[in-house]
């Protein structure tokens, strides 16, 4: 790679053309995972996967404004696009040397098409609100750190996925359900024309389970329930997959059962898990810091920097140098970024105040330089992204002693009941102009918390919705505990793995709406049963 | 070599499962007697499970890319409601549900567990079908001539599993020829040489409601090198070999196909360096490989006699109501034959025993005199044809449709390979030209590199794929290379124009889909195998198009010690 980075630089340095790449950087990403996947008490299939993929990028005009600078009122099929280049995983230096020029002579014509259009673009347009550089400077890197590659016992995990997997069989309203071991193993490379020369990777395992009914009024439950581990010392045991699986198939039953409710608003507490994804999707993707200078993003905090934002009993960091929390290890850990800068710890939000945002090398106005979270997919291009996004709290209560302040706020608020979101499966956001600037998550288990001191009762059919300003402004206590959430987030630059950590929250006042489901009635006949 | 050949005859299949057609068994007897209230219970229910291994790979200048070796099994279920005359089949909702529901299945023998897959794509298929019913006859309303029957009914067939071929390739061997034939394409001037080998080889398992239980060997080989040079205008030219058969007896040896992959990236480069194509308005011969390829995109469309599916009246995308193949449609020249028949057994990738609707295959007499007299049928009855010829095959889990086996093409009268040269080289004369353009190899319609063929915006419909080796016939009888040529407002038509004919090059065996856009989708490797053997032709006038452009390299990209 450095050998074809030098000869490209090279050959581009001597072109009589004023524009010449002034940037040049190459990434080789070699993914190899394997699944293995019991169902209904067989081996579904052991399916592997081995790609090496390139990414090259190249920048023409200066640091000011180049050729990735956004073109304002581009229409959508003008869009750039990029080629995805697989190269061969094995084999000697000169295919993948070859490969890297042709992706460099394609990147770099593209390229000075497009400062073309830049420049008539910024011409012909109003100024621009933020007319920070397109491109900074960082320092190099250097590093070699190859994790090992992971041992893994096929035959002993297609015995524990199949095991596990005829636990469901003991539930007869569990009509789909399967148990998989999902090993991911990525070496990268990168290298630059700045110096850069890093070859690390990542290692990660995720058992992972799932079940899947029909209510009798059509809705469609599914429950989802893993484990991510960054190391085979750290995989669960047969025990307690199986464990696992009996509390996602006893979870599946109890939905079947439970009572729809309507939509509400009312006081809420967000449990750890859930109020990771609430900050990651209406707090965590509107500070990223493209979005700052993107004239169609929506901008909510942009010109909130040394404003209050949050209670002041709240602060909010993006630390992807740490590994493990709360006994878990944390799916947005990395130690250099996809532009070969160095993670920081990013301080977010101080004692509810915003003070920064996540920067990868673009600039944005008064936050000149990256902290290590330009991000992407493979193939995509490098935007800031999220990863491990921790909320913190100071004076917390014990979670009992936050629910007594739930039921505290029903009668305040005269309510007859208020709910708990325990779990949840995901959600979404929308930060542009053109769309309502909401967001929902996506809660599996919620629980209905009666004023009157009855038990709790599980419920479902809902989305927790709202917006972010508003949401924020209600929130009024935060407990002891702290729950992880581990997924992958996605984006413009493609699906990147992501924590998002949180303390319990007490919310004065949510909003849910009815969820999407299904109509089709449950199966007509009975499952077929048996254990073999 | 040697030992290729020799591993591969000595691969196993695993043999048909029994467990797996219990566990189908059990679920086909309860599929059909399920009952929604106030719906019709199913009148067919039919179970069509594949089971056996892939093994692909693809290698890019002598390195994989990907390589990807795994059992597969797959169920298909489809569920009729109404009865034969009139049924849940054969009607597109676009994105509606139809009937047909598939599942991956576990690839071990656990009964619960593929009882569970069979149940719950029995389940959605049979409620699918109950709706698909209704919005069919809802369609139909109006109409002033009840359509043909939706299924000929045949006796139950049970045919128990025979031996298989067994000659899959191992996995280190299919890897090994990816490598091999990529490496021996890739040599100085070829900008990129890639080789992607696929080996599917296993069972297929129908059952249904009326008593068939079939089980028939199936699988296929393909092999596939594409090389591709780039001018220093930019100008892109490409060219490409395959293979493809029943069993690796029926491909050359390794050491055959690594020649033919050198000869590929030789005459590629010669190719490329010749001149900037012109237009081309003349005499055309079709030889070889082209020869087929050309009469399977443009006859095997007027040979299929499966009617259109129903859609609802006014739908935007309503197809006609009537088979693209006419009878008594004049498409070849006086004296000219067509017949399929994929029962013989020569070894030909497009012969079977069985198709995919359990029936056996039989001759069927398409093209007498230059005229359509017969067409190629499923199940699926139309206005003129009501039973199946055999024919019934499609794409993975698709609707079953007629599609080509082993079609044979036969002129009245064959004159030498050089009398048709000369005979073209008078024709040119009296159009004013001074050459004839030989055409040795068009893109497979699987391989074209965009959707021209279907959609071509302003420009008309070029209505056959780009040549991949063409060369222009001079009068002292050398043809020199032509690059980059696009055919223009072909259709099929043009083989009406044929003056012409020579032997062919044998048997060619490809792999296609059923007429329409997804012809041109299948992928490299896809696609069900068919057999063409034609001889070579000259058409009187073809008009072709250069299709030059791109932009030149701004670095050298040579190999490491070529530079």
């Amino acid at each position: 790679m450095k050998a074809a980075l030098d000869e490209a630089a090279t050959q581009l340095g001597q072109l009589k053309d004023a524009d010449r790449a002034y940037s040049i950087a190459y990434s080789v990403l070699d993914h190899r995972a394997l699944n293995i996947q019991g169902s209904h008490g067989a081996f579904a299939g052991m399916v592997p996967e081995h790609y090496r993929s390139v990414d090259v990028d190249v920048r023409v005009g200066s640091l000011d404004l180049d050729s990735t600078h956004k073109i304002r009122d581009e229409s959508y099929f003008s869009g750039t696009s990029r080629p995805h280049w697989l190269v061969g995983f094995e084999g000697g230096a000169d295919p993948l040397r070859r490969l890297l020029l042709r992706a460099t002579d394609d990147a770099y014509r593209g390229a000075l098409a497009r400062l073309l259009k830049v420049r008539s673009n910024e011409a012909v347009k109003v100024e621009r609100e933020d007319d920070s550089a397109d491109y900074s400077i960082a320092p190099a890197q250097k590093r070699m750190d190859v994790p090992p590659d992971l041992v893994i016992d096929r035959a002993a995990w297609q015995e524990v996925t199949r095991a596990a997997s005829a636990v469901y069989l003991e539930y007869p309203e569990v009509y789909d359900s399967a148990v998989q071991l999902v090993v991911t193993e990525d070496d990268r490379w990168l290298v630059n024309n700045e110096g850069t020369e890093v070859r690390d990777g990542r290692r990660h395992l995720r058992v992972a389970t799932w079940a899947e009914t029909v209510a009798e009024d059509g809705m469609a439950l599914s429950v989802y329930d893993y484990v991510d581990v960054a190391s085979v010392a750290h995989l669960p045991d047969a025990a307690r997959i199986e464990a696992m699986v009996r509390q996602v198939a006893a979870r599946t039953v109890a939905l079947r059962n439970a009572p729809i409710i309507e939509p509400w608003n009312g006081p809420a507490i967000l449990r750890g898990r859930a109020a990771g994804v609430f900050f990651h999707e209406i707090f965590g993707h509107r500070i990223e810091g493209h979005r700052q200078k993107d004239e169609d993003e929506g901008q909510t905090f942009t010109h909130r920097v040394g404003q209050a934002i949050l209670p002041a009993f709240l602060s909010v960091v993006d630390d992807p140098t740490v590994e493990r929390l709360a006994n878990e290890d944390l799916n947005g850990h990395y130690v250099l970024d996809d532009e070969g800068v160095a993670a920081e710890r990013v301080s977010l939000v101080e004692r509810g105040v915003l003070r920064n945002f996540l920067m990868s090398r673009a600039p944005v106005e008064g936050f000149p330089k990256s902290n290590g979270h330009g991000r992407r997919q493979a193939g995509n291009f490098i935007v800031p992204r999220q990863g491990n996004l921790m909320v913190q709290a100071e004076g917390v209560i014990p979670y009992a002693e936050l629910r007594k302040r739930l039921v505290a706020e029903l009668g305040k608020q005269k309510k007859p009941w208020g709910l708990v979101f325990d779990d949840i499966s995901g959600g979404f956001t929308f930060t542009g102009r053109s769309t309502p600037n909401s967001f929902v998550v996506q809660p599996v288990t919620v629980w209905r918390v009666f004023a009157d001191g009855r038990p709790d009762q599980l419920v479902r059919g809902v989305d927790l919705i709202g917006t972010p300003l508003t949401t924020f402004g209600r929130i009024l206590a935060a407990g002891g505990d702290v729950e992880v959430f581990n997924g992958v987030c996605g984006a413009e630059s493609g699906w990147v793995p992501v924590s998002a950590s949180s303390p319990s929250l007490l919310v004065q006042e949510v909003e849910v709406q009815r969820r999407e489901k299904g109509n089709d009635r449950p199966p007509l006949s009975s499952p077929p049963v048996g254990t073999k | 070599m040697i030992l290729l050949v020799a591993a591969a005859l000595a691969a196993e299949v695993a043999p048909a499962s029994a467990a797996l057609q219990a566990a189908l068994e059990g679920e086909l007897a309860r599929a059909t007697v399920l009952k929604l209230p106030d719906a019709p219970a199913p009148w067919l229910v039919i179970f069509d499970a594949l089971d056996g291994t892939v093994h692909e790979a693809g290698a890019e200048d002598g390195a994989l890319y990907r390589s990807q070796h795994a059992p597969f099994r797959n169920l298909r279920v489809e569920v009729r409601v109404g009865d034969a005359t009139v049924d849940s089949s054969n009607y597109s909702g676009f994105g509606e549900p139809d009937g047909i529901q598939s599942r991956r299945l576990p690839v071990e023998d656990g009964q619960v567990a593929l009882r569970r897959e069979a149940w719950l794509a029995a389940d959605a298929a049979y409620k699918n079908a109950v709706e698909t019913l209704s919005r069919k006859l809802a369609g139909r309303k109006g109409l002033k001539e009840a359509p043909p029957p939706d299924y000929q009914v045949l006796p139950p067939l049970v045919r128990p599993a025979g031996p298989h071929p067994g000659n899959a390739w191992s996995a280190p061997e299919v890897d090994d020829l990816a490598r091999r034939l990529s490496a021996a394409a890739s040599v100085d001037g070829v900008e990129s040489a890639q080789a992607e080998v696929r080996d599917w080889h296993g069972w297929r398992l129908r059952l249904d409601s009326t008593g068939s239980r079939v089980w028939a060997a199936t699988g296929n080989v393909v092999v596939r090198v594409e090389a591709v040079v780039r001018r220093d205008d930019g100008s892109e030219v490409r060219d490409a070999r395959w293979w493809i058969g029943r069993d690796a007896r029926s491909l050359p040896d390794a050491a055959a196909m690594e020649s033919e992959a050198r000869a590929l990236a030789t005459s590629l480069l010669e190719t490329a360096a010749a001149p900037t194509p012109k237009p081309w308005l003349g005499p055309v011969i079709f030889e070889g490989e082209a020869a087929a390829e050309l009469f399977s995109q443009l006859l095997a469309p007027e040979l299929v006699g499966t009617r259109p599916e129903e859609t609802a009246p006014g739908s935007f995308f309503a197809p006609g109501a009537t088979p693209m193949a006419r009878i008594g449609r004049r498409l070849l020249p006086e004296g000219w034959s067509a017949w399929d028949d994929p029962s013989t057994r020569t070894g030909a990738a497009g012969e079977y025993e069985i198709d995919h609707e359990g029936v056996a295959p039989r001759r069927v007499d398409t093209v007498v005199d230059g005229v359509v007299r017969d067409v190629l049928m499923s199940r699926l009855p139309s206005k003129e044809r009501a039973a199946s010829t055999g024919h019934g095959r499609a794409l993975g889990n698709d609707r079953r449709g007629a599609l080509p086996g082993f079609v044979r093409v036969t002129a009245p009268r064959m004159i030498t390979d050089a009398a048709m040269r000369k005979r073209a080289m008078k024709l040119a004369r009296s159009v004013g030209q001074e050459q004839v353009l030989v055409v040795r190899r068009l893109t497979p319609a699987a391989m074209v590199q965009s959707l021209e063929v279907s959609v071509s915006g302003e420009a008309p419909m070029a209505g056959l794929t780009a040549p991949y080796e063409a060369c222009l016939l001079q009068v002292d009888g050398s043809c020199v290379p032509a690059r980059n040529l696009r055919f223009v407002g072909v259709d099929r038509r043009l083989l009406r124009d044929i003056v012409a004919a020579a032997p062919g090059a044998g048997r060619i065996d490809m792999l296609d889909g059923p007429p329409g856009p997804s012809r041109y989708t299948i992928g490299t490797t896809g696609g069900v195998p068919t057999s063409w053997d034609v001889p070579s032709v000259l058409v009187s006038e073809v008009e072709l198009d250069p299709a030059d452009g791109g932009e030149p390299r701004v670095l050298r990209i040579g190999r490491a010690g070529a530079r």
